[in-house]
């Protein structure tokens, strides 16, 4: 640790970290556009600047260099004094906004970025009130540089935060630099489109709103968005991430910084990954059948239904030919409530998880260039295995005991008929049932299945209960690193379904509401191994 | 610029026969840091622009290093300059001698002349030159029988004046965008491919044969102390014999425009009007300053940078100062390599005044508004990452202050209703 002192004040922090960021984290609002914690110094936009003290040439006493220094390129170290608040750093962040300005189109109110540009929030605390310039601007082109991304050159800043996002965390460099002054611009290479499983990104460390995400294009003004602490489901790395709402519909991820896990990143595809909580297709209703006979209870008789009809099974046949077959998807302590419940009504009762979905390989970032061998310092994975909890429900099945399948086992005795009764959870995004698991819907007395979509299973069950998406529940995921992290819930699940968490907490007779803090708190109790979550620090909304 | 104007200058049998590599063979003999040690003796000043004596700057590579890299800026992109394409031109070996003292000097392996992509004879002649030389054991696994061993290769630029900028020069070489780098890690420390690395301008290695040669004192005896030594400087514009001449740096820039073995001279007809005499970057002076010594310090008496590349041009009396207003601000806009904001956005904005006030449309706010944005540019060093921005600002501020009453003439001359015109036509 080094004691620094910012504008009088005295500071602890740890020594060789920019003196920008020590100054941010502790509260400090410096303007900034090239600095971003997780890339390299550039120093180029000099809206940092600040005056330090050093050792006269002459004297060697200290004083106050006639100089300014970018404090995102000063490391800090012991001792050392700098100040923000003299005119001299005044007038150059004010001048330095003026510059910003000169060529700017000041489109705000067509502008999406419109509520979170740095620009507008700098230029109203730091800059100046008019224009001084008379003279055409420089009006550089809109373009189209990727799958999911639009360039508005005339709105860039050249903070080049995008260049080397694309060089050193993607690794694919497909963002450079053209044209020299103030003509230059951001562009691809030509035929060479920002193409790239973490492509993301660059809109999200945009200070201004140059780098525009297509999908999000006019379809709403941030102000109006609610912002939810949330995990990522689309892969077991478990990015933290905030889903931004409104009206009860999810408009927009975006990655939330996290030190453990993905730092300020994630990956398309989980950005992307949102678009099936809002299909049409859902199962919304919980849903009776009786030979041909369908019917919609309300939830109010749901427990009553479900517990009943299990225990007159298990009293008419046996309990160990009961099974439940928890889903990767779940939240450890939706699946803790459904085991507490089965295993309540049918102690014998066999413990299976659902099939963990895989595609590919892990892809490792920055990615080596083809044919040339890994990167050595990865800076963010894309893992295999996509689902959020595999190591959650496989913890809870440990300390469950009892019989514990495997999927396959699962499915080889049910399809001999072993089991009478059977709870299978689904909730997977993309379809699930595979032919040989279709054909298992038969095999039982009394199936529950709880899923998002329709399939075999669902056509087959006696019980179908609508499973939710995440956005609409709260609890926690372990990721793959064996690190369980709460997420909450941003919207209401749609009209006529309920959360989960919800009925499976009533449905193990406790009364009152589900929450995920409450859960653990009851897990706690049982089996305490499992109820530590980690969540990702805060950090002051301006220091990245 | 002893063998400028011989017969044969460039070839190496010339070359020799008038005392060639005499130099370099004493400086191999020697320990190298009794090469540095003659060198800081001579207070030998970096003719590239900035001044910086040469031997304290080989002195902060680090003692421990394995790999060093010389750097030899010969992009000379400076306006009105021309010593370095004068000395490539008729002297490659005393340039190609200095760089193997220098780069013996600094225990460099490798030495790369950057060479500004324009000079296309240059080159050639160079290469010839360097090809001579590899062949007669100057350079190469041995050079001169010894074991020290120096590689040398031309590399030609692609034409922006900021990569002659030592970083942005480095940075070109790598292969990447020429943009300068922050410093810290100065190039002494990690320079080109990351190794450290000096960077030195063509005439200041020129001089190391002599001060080898002839030895340190020699070299002080020359000039006034603090800019010791023999100097090129260039004199162009509307005089009678444009040029490049050699003389000691107590010379005056009167002198140099009307000796007759220098600039002879105005035109006939013609009066001077305005100097600048260091390249443009260096800012103007007016005809009742031409007492200024070209010299490393006295430029500073006159609200000017410093000598920079030394080469004056001359304005004359019937250039309109609105054109040259015009000409410097458009060399810069074009030029910043647009990294630093005010830089990038200062030098187009003064551009696009500049512009205007050109064309007749000028407002007298504006020239408050040209020194107010040189002033954001460069009120405190740190605004910017290289020099450049400072460059772009002397000239405007002194072209706007020492000839504001004729800019006010001017503005005031044009036609009622025109900057109206003008801002509503192009807005
Ligand atoms: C914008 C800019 C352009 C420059 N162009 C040149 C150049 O063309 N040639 C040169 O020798 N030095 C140039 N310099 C100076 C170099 O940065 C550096 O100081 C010089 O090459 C060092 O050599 P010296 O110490 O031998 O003078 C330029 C500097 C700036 C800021
Ligand atoms: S597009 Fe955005 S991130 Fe990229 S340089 Fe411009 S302002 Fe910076
Ligand atoms: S001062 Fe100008 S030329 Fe130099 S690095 Fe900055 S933008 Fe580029
Ligand atoms: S110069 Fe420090 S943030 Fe840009």
């Amino acid at each position: 640790m080094a004691k620094i002192i910012i504008d009088n004040q005295e500071l602890e922090c740890r020594e060789g970290m920019p003196v920008l960021r020590a100054a941010l984290e502790a509260g400090w609002d410096i303007p900034h556009y090239c600095y971003h914690p997780g890339l390299s110094v550039a120093a180029s936009c000099r809206l940092c600047l600040m005056e330090m003290k050093m050792p006269h040439p002459k004297t060697r006493e200290m004083d106050w260099a006639p100089k300014l220094f970018p404090a995102c390129q000063t490391p800090v170290r012991d001792g050392l004094e700098v100040r923000f608040n003299s005119d001299v750093v005044k007038t150059a962040q004010e001048s330095c906004m003026e510059f910003f300005l000169l060529n700017h189109p000041l489109d705000c109110p067509v502008c999406d970025q419109a509520g979170e540009c740095c620009l507008q929030d700098y230029s109203y605390k730091f800059g100046r009130a008019e224009s001084r310039m008379v003279d055409p601007k420089v009006v550089n082109p809109k373009k189209d540089i990727g799958p999911h991304t639009l360039l508005y050159t005339d709105r860039c800043v050249t903070c080049t935060r995008c260049v080397r996002f694309t060089r050193e965390i993607a690794g694919t460099g497909e963002l450079c630099l053209v044209q020299r002054g103030s003509k230059n611009e951001i562009d691809v290479f030509p035929g060479r489109p920002l193409d790239n499983p973490m492509q993301g990104n660059v809109v999200d460390i945009c200070p201004v709103g140059c780098l525009l995400d297509k999908d999000f294009l006019f379809k709403r003004r941030v102000w109006e968005l609610t912002g939810t602490s949330s995990i990522c489901p689309g892969c077991a790395t478990g990015c933290s991430i905030r889903v931004d709402h409104a009206d009860n519909r999810v408009y927009r991820l975006k990655p939330r910084y996290n030190p453990k896990v993905n730092d300020w990143w994630m990956c398309d595809e989980g950005r992307f990954g949102f678009k099936y909580t809002q299909d049409n297709a859902r199962i919304i209703k919980p849903m009776l059948r009786r030979g041909r006979e369908e019917t919609s209870p309300s939830w109010r008789e749901i427990p009553d239904i479900v517990r009943f009809r299990f225990q007159d099974h298990v009293r008419a046949s046996s309990a160990d030919k009961v099974v439940a077959v928890l889903s990767p998807f779940m939240a450890t302590e939706e699946a803790w409530l459904l085991i507490r419940f089965i295993r309540e009504v049918a102690p014998e009762a066999a413990l299976a998880m659902g099939p963990v979905p895989v595609e590919g390989e892990p892809q490792a970032f920055p990615c080596a260039p083809p044919g040339a061998p890994s990167m050595p310092d990865v800076k963010f994975t894309i893992l295999e295995e996509k689902c959020p909890n595999r190591r959650g429900i496989e913890q809870l099945l440990e300390v469950s005991g009892g019989t514990v399948l495997t999927f396959e086992a699962f499915s080889e005795q049910a399809a001999k008929g072993d089991f009478t009764a059977a709870w299978i959870v689904g909730g997977y995004p993309k379809p699930w049932v595979e032919k040989d698991t279709a054909k298992l819907g038969s095999k039982f007395g009394l199936l529950v299945v709880q899923d998002l979509f329709e399939n075999k299973l669902t056509e087959a069950a006696a019980i179908v209960l609508p499973a939710c998406a995440w956005v609409e529940r709260d609890g926690s995921f372990v990721n793959a690193k064996g690190l369980a992290q709460p997420f909450e819930r941003a919207i209401s699940p749609p009209d006529g379904a309920m959360r989960d968490g919800q009925y499976l907490f009533e449905i193990a007779g406790f009364e009152g509401l589900y929450s995920g803090q409450r859960v653990r708190e009851l897990m706690a109790e049982a089996t305490a191994s499992l109820t530590e979550v980690y969540e990702a620090p805060p950090i002051p909304a301006h220091a990245h | 610029m002893k063998n400028v104007g011989v017969d044969g200058s460039t070839t190496l049998k010339v070359y020799e026969s008038r005392g060639g590599y005499v130099a370099a063979r004493k400086a191999l003999a020697m320990d190298t840091n009794a090469v540095v040690e003659e060198v800081k003796k001579a207070n030998l000043r970096g003719r590239g622009g900035a001044g910086f004596p040469a031997g304290v700057k080989w002195g902060f590579l680090p003692k421990d290093r394995t790999t060093t890299l010389l750097c030899v800026n010969a992009d000379e992109s400076e306006p009105p300059t021309f010593c370095n394409r004068v000395l490539m031109e008729h002297d490659p070996h005393q340039l190609i001698e200095g760089t193997i003292i220098a780069a013996y000097a600094t225990r460099s392996q490798v030495a790369y002349i950057y060479m500004r992509g324009e000079f296309h004879e240059q080159f050639h002649v160079l290469q010839k030159a360097i090809d001579e030389a590899y062949e007669a054991g100057y350079l190469g696994k041995k050079v001169l029988g010894t074991d020290y061993a120096l590689e040398c290769y031309i590399h030609r630029g692609a034409g922006a004046y900021v990569c002659g900028e030592e970083t942005g020069l480095i940075e070109s070489l790598e292969g990447k965008r020429g943009q300068p780098r922050i410093k810290p890690p100065f190039p002494a420390i990690e320079g080109l491919f990351r190794r450290p690395t000096v960077v030195n301008n063509v005439e200041t290695l020129s001089c190391l044969p002599h001060i080898m040669e002839r030895g340190a004192d020699w070299f002080t005896g020359i000039g006034p102390p603090h800019s010791a030594g023999p100097k090129l400087f260039c004199v162009s514009g509307p005089v009678n014999k444009p040029g490049c001449y050699e003389a000691a740096m107590d010379i005056t820039v009167r002198e140099l425009i009307e000796r007759d073995d220098m600039g002879g001279g105005m035109l006939s007809g013609r009066k001077v009007k305005a100097v600048f005499p260091g390249g443009l970057s260096m800012g103007v002076l007016t005809v009742d300053e031409l007492d200024m010594k070209m010299d490393f310090e006295d430029p500073r008496n006159y609200s000017l940078l410093g000598l920079g590349t030394a080469a004056a041009v001359v304005v004359d009396d019937a250039t309109d100062i609105r054109l040259v207003l015009r000409n410097v601000a458009r060399f810069y806009g074009t030029e910043s390599c647009g990294q630093c904001t005010q830089c990038r956005e200062g030098t187009s904005w003064m551009q696009r005044i500049a512009q205007r006030i050109e064309s007749g449309a000028g407002r007298m706010e504006d020239l408050d508004l040209l020194l107010e944005t040189a002033r954001n540019m460069g009120m405190m060093p740190g605004l910017s990452i290289c020099g450049l921005s400072d460059g772009a600002t002397y000239p405007i501020e002194t072209i706007v202050k020492k000839f504001r009453p004729e800019l006010e003439a001017a503005i005031r001359s044009q036609p009622a209703g025109q900057v109206e015109a003008v801002l509503q036509a192009a807005n």
